[in-house]
């Protein structure tokens, strides 16, 4: 029998109902090294991807989140008790660097959305340039690419510098990827402390009214997922995984 | 703790529309690829599913096709 692990969390509260999780097992505490792992007892060798899985994964992490933030594992992670204390244990310090991050505090979502495109750029160049032939109107066509490819690169972290202006002094830390070639140009996640979602919230809202050419998807409160990976941290501190 | 299935916002005509949706695509957005990894015991199944993986991209398309939807409405209702 394995166990499928929801979360870690510093200290949990028992429940005073009980609280279900994966295909209906009962969720309960496993006390690691002074933390606590959210899971349930399972005897599948795998986690089908369904609505109801993910929807109940979340679910549980979300309990947890009414009394501590927790750390998230991602969907699907089923091990041994003695693998997952394996798996605290050696990461002990870096866990606590975590949760010292993360506590208090939220993740909030926003991704956004333009209708920018390179077919929509009108990419003028110097008239010297426009000679004709095939090798040269081949040669043009690559410049106005590379050139309208900056333009948007440019265009894009404007957008991101502008984000992050409104909601300055509300984020503990944030992660954005820009993806300025496609429409979802922007996805951030936002650390966000508890007391100050609602700001965060107002401020989003205000800023949305400022930007009507785009378009916005704000999200939470969630667990702080995208602030748990703490091996993709390792590893970008030291190249390997 | 309220719940972010109520607080997906985003312009347009969409906002009523399609938020279960955004709302589901957001929540598999968050569980399925990021969070706590132990190396190797990630042991998802993909046989037999009524939903696999949904990307980012397809979340756009999400939008895309409730505008869609929105304008055939409306233009079925003139």
């Amino acid at each position: 029998m394995k166990l499928y692990a929801y979360c870690l969390a510093e200290s949990v509260e028992e429940f005073t109902v009980p609280v279900n999780g994966i295909s209906g097992a009962p969720v309960r505490q496993l006390a690691l090294d002074g933390l606590v792992a959210l899971v349930s007892d399972l005897e599948i060798a795998s986690v089908p991807v369904t609505r109801e899985n993910a929807l109940m994964h979340e679910a549980v992490v979300r309990t947890v989140m009414n009394q501590t933030t927790p750390l998230p594992f991602r969907f699907g992670t089923l091990a041994t008790a003695e693998q997952i204390q394996s798996y605290v244990s050696a990461r002990k310090t870096a866990l606590e660097s975590r949760f010292a991050l993360v506590r208090g505090c939220v993740e909030m979502s926003v991704k956004i959305i333009w209708n920018a495109s390179f077919n929509d750029l009108k990419v003028e160049l110097p008239k010297s340039q426009n000679e004709e032939g095939p090798g040269a109107a081949f040669l043009l066509k690559k410049k106005r690419e590379i050139v309208g490819s900056e333009r948007l690169a440019s265009e894009a972290a404007e957008l991101k510098q502008w984000l992050s202006d409104q909601i300055q002094g509300l984020v503990r830390e944030e992660q954005v990827s820009l993806r300025p070639t496609e429409k979802l140009v922007l996805a951030a996640s936002h650390l966000v402390e508890r007391d100050a979602v609602a700001t965060y919230t107002q401020k989003l809202t205000a800023a949305r009214l400022e930007r009507p050419e785009l378009h916005f998807l704000v999200s939470g409160p969630w667990a702080p997922y995208s602030f748990a990976n703490i091996d993709l941290e390792f590893e970008m501190h030291f190249g390997v995984s | 703790m309220s719940s972010p299935f109520e607080q997906v916002l985003i312009n347009g005509d969409v906002e009523q529309l399609e938020t279960a949706d955004l709302s589901l695509l957001e929540t598999l957005d968050h569980v399925l690829s990021k969070g706590l990894v132990i190396a190797g015991e990630i042991t998802i199944s993909v046989a037999d599913i009524e939903l696999i993986f949904v990307g980012l991209n397809v979340l756009v398309t999400s939008v895309e096709t409730a505008k869609k939807v929105v304008r055939e409405r409306q233009t079925g209702n003139e």
